[in-house]
């Protein structure tokens, strides 16, 4: 089995992150709390609990250099926790929101970080040195409902988010006092902040799980009509792939290489989508072993039950004993999977090992060792 | 909509009905499925040019006889479509139909799973 650590932290977990040697993990437990965890011999204990929020933290970044974490919680705010001594020191950060915070990131060089959001807007944030006070710049009219998630491109400017009104779209976030335009690069890295560079209409409903290859080559977001999307050409005529697969949607996406990916969500079950030599992207495996063979598996999710009463009516219905097995579930998760975050070694360009969180409140730690394994 | 559109839409529907006839004449009835959901849905409002559609489809539909022998020459693209009108069906509440359209969602619900109840289900724009 690729699942090398299984751990029960909660009855619940929206969202969690690592620390840059991944010694220590903060999560929260489907409440107004942070709880940060220490691996100490072979045990995980608890270290610190993150108490300011008034409502559910929906989510966490961990900044691997500074070494900052970034809340962001329904009580529409969001908040940079600095390791002063032996505590977690927290800073308002102004984002004037009239709806929940529901998502953020950190950009790659962790001088601003984005903050997804239910009242229709990004918002980006910096530190603003004079002020000691980090400020929020919106990026407002775009989006026609909530933004579910925002991803980073490596060059620190272009962001993409996805939202509940099914769009995908990529941002320019330049500011001139932060960033430096870089020679030679795309015509979009002229762009002023908040100018949108594409919208991909690609899907009808929700939309989740945005992120970008390691090179930023490739897009890849998630449907909730369970088809994932990969983009290349980013620019005014990307050329997209839509991907349909058999099983329940997903929630959140991660690429391991340029051409691999893992999605997370509704089926409990990590899958492994990976391109072809032609760059044709089709769903490889589960991760986890309990299911192998599609075609052996009989409804093996949640809904087997419904089904079952429903095909019983119908005179060609399943036994029941057939359908107890599948009630069974026996992986590494029992509930839908929420969030993967990559544990990312420095100077690694292909991601190895990674974690998942979910509604069943375990935090589990997969292991690729050998990439090729996984496409088998 | 323009009428005209409508009426196009119309024609090109009387038309696959002629052919899906002479299909299930044949006894072929899988082409006659194949012919019925080719162009669907009709890619209009227009709540007439649905129901012809429906009508079409359902007579293709409900001349299948061996199922499984359908799926093993049904080729995996006619499967979202096929979906979505097996919930047209349901909705009928129509005994017969209702049963052969249970008989069909079991065998396609284990062929394209879960994935493609959830397409059907979320589409609200390529509305049959």
């Amino acid at each position: 089995m690729a699942a090398v650590a299984i751990h029960q932290f909660a009855q619940c977990i929206t969202c969690h992150a690592w620390n840059a040697d991944h010694s220590m993990v903060a999560f929260c437990p489907n409440n107004n709390e942070v709880h940060i965890y220490k691996l100490v011999r072979e045990k995980w204990e608890k270290l610190h609990v993150l108490y300011k929020h008034d409502q559910i933290v929906s989510a966490i970044d961990w900044s691997l250099r500074s070494n900052k974490i970034v809340t962001a919680s329904h009580d529409r705010n969001s908040y940079v926790w600095n390791q002063e001594g032996t505590g977690w020191v927290p800073t308002l950060v102004i984002l004037r929101l009239n709806r929940a915070a529901l998502c953020v990131q950190w950009s790659p060089k962790e001088n601003k970080f984005a903050v997804g959001s239910g009242a229709k807007t990004v918002s980006i944030c910096y530190y603003e040195q004079e002020n000691n006070w980090w400020v929020s710049k919106r990026i407002r009219k775009k989006h026609n409902s909530s933004v579910t998630s925002v991803a980073w491109h490596p060059n620190n400017i272009l962001i993409a988010t996805t939202s509940t009104d099914g769009k995908c779209r990529i941002f320019s976030t330049f500011m001139k006092d932060l960033d430096t335009r870089a020679a030679g690069l795309s015509s979009s890295n002229d762009a002023k902040f908040g100018e949108q560079i594409v919208q991909l209409d690609l899907s009808f409903t929700w939309t989740f799980g945005v992120k970008w290859s390691p090179s930023g080559n490739t897009l890849a977001y998630a449907g909730h009509n369970s088809m994932i999307y990969f983009v290349d050409d980013i620019g005014p005529s990307p050329s997209a792939q839509s991907v349909a697969f058999r099983d329940l949607p997903l929630r959140d996406v991660l690429f391991v290489s340029d051409r691999m990916l893992i999605g997370v969500g509704f089926d409990c079950n990590p899958m492994v989508f990976a391109a072809d030599e032609r760059g044709i992207w089709s769903f490889v495996r589960f991760l986890d072993e309990r299911k192998i063979a599609p075609s052996s598996s009989k409804y093996s999710s949640q809904f087997s039950e419904a089904f079952g009463k429903l095909y019983g009516q119908s005179k060609h219905g399943m036994t029941n004993d057939s359908l107890d097995t599948s009630r069974h579930r026996r992986g590494a998760h029992e509930n839908c999977i929420t969030c993967i975050v990559p544990l990312r070694n420095a100077g690694d360009a292909a991601v190895k090992r990674f974690s998942t969180s979910g509604l069943d409140g375990k935090i589990v730690i997969w292991d690729l060792d050998n990439l090729t394994d996984a496409t088998r | 909509m323009e009428a005209e559109n409508i009426e196009a839409i119309i024609a090109r529907i009387e038309h696959k009905t002629r052919k899906i006839e002479s299909l299930l004449k044949q006894l072929k009835p899988v082409e006659a499925l194949k012919t019925a959901l080719e162009g669907s849905p009709p890619n209009t409002k227009d709540e007439r040019c649905k129901s012809a559609n429906w009508i079409v489809v359902h007579r293709a539909m409900m001349a299948i006889k061996d199922v499984d022998g359908m799926f093993s020459s049904l080729d995996p693209e006619y499967y979202d479509i096929l979906m979505k009108y097996l919930y047209r069906g349901l909705a009928t509440g129509d005994r017969p139909t209702c049963d052969q359209c249970l008989k069909i969602h079991e065998r396609l619900t284990e062929r394209a799973g879960l994935g493609c109840i959830l397409r059907a289900l979320a589409d609200t724009v390529n509305t049959v």
